[in-house]
C-alpha cells in the first residue's frame, strides 16, 4: 500500500475589499506581488502543496471578493471549510471593525458543527505602508479582539514585502489540519432479506 | 438551461413505412412490481480494495492504437489513471476531449479522469462555485455550452459530477454517463456516504475510494465500446440452448440455498444467471457490477469476498459478493446478504464448477468466445423456412478455423449492411453483430457506437417522440432505427446503400434474431422482472 494518504484542506479568506487578500495569497502561493489593484470577482481559487510533520497536504485556498455585492455567494462558498482567515488592513479602522461581521457571517453560513472551536486566523496586513506611520489599529487592540473570540491566532503581515506571510499560512495549515482530525465514521448497512415483513407491505403478493 | 440543447441530428429524420412484421418476437413475460428494498440490519466496515498499480502504466492514447481486426477493442486498452502529472494549467490537459470530475458539495475533489485530484483542487472549487451560484438563485445548472465544449452537471445530494466534453455526444448520453459514474461510486460505497457529509460537510471522500481508479477509468472507457452503457440492457454470450440450460440449472440450484443472485459471466456477457424469488437485477447494476469485478485485478488471482452495493436494488446497503474466476474470461458472482456466508458460497462454487466441467460448459464458452456471435455475412435470406437455423450455419467458419474472411472494402452483409444492434424490450437484453470489415478498427467502432448513441438519444428524446423509425444518411453511414413495442433495431449500412433494400435487410435481421433467439438470449425461467 504505497499510496500515502493525502489531506485536502479548504481555506477561506475573508475581509473587506482592498485589504490585500489576493495579494497575500499570491505572495504565499506564487511569491509574487503586484502594486496594481484588481478586484476579485466572485472568488479565486489557488492550491498549494504543503509539507507538515512528514505529511503532505494540499491547501485549497478560496480567495473571495470583498465587495458586498458578492456576499450572496455565502453558503456555497463557506460550506465545508477547514479554516477561515480573516484579513484586515492595519491602516483602516473600518476594515478591522468589520472583522466581527465577517466572522459572524461565516459562522452563520458555514454552520460548522463546533462554532466555538472553529479555527480562525486573523491577519493584519499592509504593515509596510508609510513605514507603519499611517497605522490606525494597534497590535494590542487587534490581539485583544482575537483573545475575546476564543484566542484566535494573530499575525501581522506585509504581502508586499513578504513579511510573516509564510508563517501565517503555516499556522493556517496547522489549525486547519487539527480541525480535520476527527474523522467521520463511515458505517454502511447490509440488506436483510430474511426479515421480510415490512417489505411485503407495499408490494403485490403474486 | 435545458432549452439550449439543440437537436443533434444533421440529417432530418425521414419517416417511412417498414413492411409490417407480423410476428411479435417474444412473448411478454408477466411483470411483477419492483420489490421494495428492505431495511437495515447491522453495520459493517468496508474491506480494503487493492491499491492501484496505475502509476506505472505508460502513457498511451487511443489514437496510437494500430488498426486491429479484433472485435474486443477493450482488450487492447490498459486500465488505470493516466497523465497524473497534468493539471488545469497543462496544455495537454486542456486538450483532452472528455473530462469527468467528481467533487463534494464543498468543492473538494473526489475523482478526475485526467490529472491529479489535488493539483486540480482549484479547478474543482471553480466547478462547485458555478453549481452553487446557480443553486443560490433557486435554479439548477444542467448544461453549459462553451464553443465546441459541453459542460454537463449532475448533482446527487452532496456529490457533484461534471463532464466537460467536445465529443459532440448528446446531452442525454453525457448525463447518463455521469449517472453511471455515480452508480459505480454507490457500488463501492453505498449511499451511506451521504450521512458522512450531513454530519461533516468538509468530509473528504477520496480516502474511501483509495485504489479504485481503475474501476472508474475502465467504466469511462466502456462508454466508447460497450452498448450496454446507453441501451439499459445486457447481452448474453451466444451458446447452444442446452449449454445455457445446464448452467442455468445449477445456478438455480444454489440460488435456492440462500444466494440472492447467482451470475455466471464471460467478460461483459452473461452466460446465465438466476435470482432468488422476487429478487430482480437491473441491467445497469449488472453493468456496474461486472465492471467493478473485471477492472479489479485482485479478483482474478484468487477467490474473493467483497461488499458490493447494487444501486438499483438497494442503494443504501451492502450485499456481499463471492467472486471466482474459472479462467481468464469466465467468472462467477454469488451475491448474498450475509457477511459470513463465504464458506457456504465457496461450497456452492465448487458444486457449480463440478457441473460446469461435467457438462462441458466452460469449453463451450471458450469456443463461443472464439467464434463470436452473429456475423452479418451469415445473414440468411428472409424466405427460408423449415429447419430451424443455428448460428454459424451459413458460415465458412466451421470449415476454416482461421476464419479467413474477405476484407476488401466492399465487404459487409446484404444490401451493404455493416452492423446492427437488436434490443429486446421484454428481456432487457440486446444482441450486437460482430464487427467486420469495414468497421474493424477501434476508432471506427467507437465512431459507430457514438452514432448509435446519438440515434438512441434522438429516438428517446422527450417531448418530440415517440419516434418509430428513423432513416439517416450521412457521409459515414446509412443509419436505420426501428422501434416497436417489442424491440429496437439499430442498423448501420454503407452510406450508398439503397433505402428499400436496407429496409428489407432489417426485416431479415429481425427474422434472423427471432430464429436464433434461444442461443443469443437468456429466455424465460428466470425471475427477471422490473
Amino acid at each position: 500500500m504505497p499510496s500515502r494518504r493525502r489531506t485536502l484542506l479548504k481555506v477561506i479568506i475573508l475581509g473587506d475589499s482592498g485589504v490585500g487578500k489576493t495579494s497575500l495569497m499570491n505572495q504565499y502561493v506564487n511569491k509574487k506581488f503586484s502594486n496594481q489593484y484588481k478586484a476579485t470577482i466572485g472568488a479565486d481559487f489557488l492550491t498549494k502543496e504543503v509539507q507538515f510533520e512528514d505529511r503532505l497536504f494540499t491547501l485549497q485556498i478560496w480567495d473571495t471578493a470583498g465587495q458586498e455585492r458578492f456576499q450572496s455567494l455565502g453558503v456555497a462558498f463557506y460550506r465545508g471549510a477547514d479554516c477561515c482567515v480573516l484579513v484586515y488592513d492595519v491602516n483602516s479602522m473600518k476594515s478591522f471593525e468589520n472583522l466581527n461581521n465577517w466572522r459572524e457571517e461565516f459562522l452563520i453560513q458555514a454552520n460548522p458543527s463546533d462554532p466555538e472551536n472553529f479555527p480562525f486566523v486573523v491577519i493584519g496586513n499592509k504593515i509596510d505602508i508609510d513605514g507603519g506611520n499611517s497605522r490606525v489599529v494597534s497590535e494590542k487592540k487587534a490581539r485583544a479582539w482575537c483573545a475575546s473570540k476564543g484566542n484566535i491566532p494573530y499575525y501581522e503581515t506585509s504581502a508586499k514585502e513578504g513579511i510573516n506571510v509564510e508563517e501565517a499560512f503555516q499556522c493556517i495549515a496547522k489549525n486547519a489540519l487539527k480541525s480535520g482530525e476527527e474523522e467521520e465514521l463511515y458505517l454502511p448497512d447490509t440488506i436483510d432479506v430474511g426479515n421480510s415483513n415490512q417489505q411485503r407491505a407495499t408490494g403485490c403478493e403474486c | 438551461m435545458n432549452n439550449s440543447i439543440s437537436s443533434s441530428s444533421d440529417a432530418s429524420p425521414i419517416q417511412f413505412n417498414l413492411p409490417p412484421l407480423s410476428l411479435s418476437l417474444f412473448d411478454a413475460e408477466p411483470s411483477t412490481p419492483q420489490e421494495e428494498p428492505n431495511g437495515v440490519v447491522h453495520g459493517s466496515s468496508v474491506s480494503h480494495f487493492e491499491d492501484s498499480i496505475s502509476n506505472e502504466i505508460e502513457e498511451m492514447s487511443i489514437r496510437d492504437h494500430p488498426p486491429s481486426v479484433s472485435n474486443d477493442s477493450q482488450t487492447s486498452w490498459f486500465p488505470g489513471k493516466r497523465h497524473l502529472d497534468e493539471d488545469d494549467a497543462s496544455i495537454s490537459w486542456r486538450k483532452r476531449k472528455k473530462h469527468f470530475f467528481v467533487l463534494s458539495h464543498s468543492g473538494k475533489p473526489i475523482y478526475s479522469r485526467y490529472g491529479d485530484e489535488h493539483k486540480l483542487a482549484g479547478f474543482s472549487a471553480t466547478l462547485q462555485a458555478i453549481i452553487s451560484f446557480v443553486e443560490n438563485g433557486g435554479d439548477r445548472v444542467k448544461l453549459v455550452r462553451a464553443g465546441k465544449h459541453q459542460v454537463v452537471f449532475l448533482v446527487k445530494g452532496p456529490i457533484y459530477l461534471v463532464c466537460i466534453s467536445c465529443t459532440e455526444e448528446p446531452y442525454e448520453s453525457l448525463r447518463r454517463q455521469l449517472d453511471l459514474i455515480y452508480g459505480q461510486m454507490i457500488v463501492i460505497l453505498t449511499k451511506s456516504v451521504n450521512r458522512c457529509f450531513e454530519k461533516n460537510p468538509k468530509f473528504d471522500m477520496t480516502s474511501l475510494l483509495g485504489g479504485t481508479d481503475t474501476v472508474f477509468s475502465s467504466l469511462i472507457h466502456s462508454f466508447c465500446w460497450n452498448p450496454a452503457t446507453f441501451l439499459h440492457a445486457y447481452t448474453c454470450l451466444p451458446l447452444a440452448c442446452a449449454t445455457r440450460q445446464a448452467a442455468g440449472a445449477i445456478l438455480q440450484d444454489v440460488a435456492d440455498s440462500g444466494v440472492l443472485f447467482a451470475i455466471l459471466m464471460c467478460r461483459h456477457k452473461v452466460i446465465s444467471l438466476f435470482g432468488a424469488q422476487k429478487a430482480s437485477l437491473h441491467p445497469d447494476d449488472m453493468l456496474l457490477l461486472a465492471n467493478f469485478v473485471m477492472s479489479s485485478e485482485s479478483f482474478r488471482t484468487s477467490e474473493a469476498f467483497s461488499p458490493v452495493c447494487l444501486p438499483r436494488y438497494n442503494p443504501l446497503a451492502f450485499l456481499y459478493a463471492y467472486i471466482h474466476y474459472f479462467d481468464d474470461d469466465t467468472y462467477l458472482m454469488l451475491l448474498t446478504t450475509s457477511s459470513d456466508a463465504f464458506y457456504h458460497l465457496k461450497d456452492c462454487r465448487i458444486r457449480i464448477e463440478t457441473v460446469l466441467l461435467k457438462s462441458n460448459v466452460l469449453d463451450e464458452v471458450k469456443r463461443s468466445l472464439f467464434d463470436g456471435g452473429m456475423h452479418i455475412e451469415d445473414l440468411p435470406p428472409l424466405s427460408h423456412s423449415g429447419s430451424s437455423p443455428h448460428l454459424g450455419q451459413h458460415s465458412l467458419r466451421l470449415d476454416s478455423p482461421e476464419r479467413l474472411r474477405e476484407s476488401n472494402s466492399s465487404a459487409g452483409g446484404a444490401a451493404g449492411l455493416w452492423h446492427f444492434i437488436y434490443r429486446s424490450l421484454y428481456l432487457d437484453q440486446y444482441v450486437s453483430s460482430e464487427f467486420s470489415s469495414p468497421i474493424n478498427t477501434h476508432q471506427q467502432q467507437k465512431r459507430l457506437y457514438r452514432a448509435y448513441q446519438k440515434l438512441f438519444a434522438s429516438m428517446h428524446e422527450k417531448g418530440i417522440g415517440p419516434h418509430k423509425t428513423q432513416f439517416k444518411r450521412d457521409e459515414n453511414y446509412v443509419l436505420l432505427c426501428w422501434v416497436t413495442q417489442d424491440f429496437e433495431l439499430y442498423a448501420a449500412f454503407d452510406p450508398l446503400a439503397d433505402k428499400a433494400s436496407a429496409i428489407k435487410t432489417c426485416n431479415r435481421v429481425c427474422q434472423w434474431v427471432k430464429d436464433v433467439e434461444s442461443e443469443i438470449f437468456l429466455l424465460g425461467g428466470s425471475p427477471f422482472s422490473w
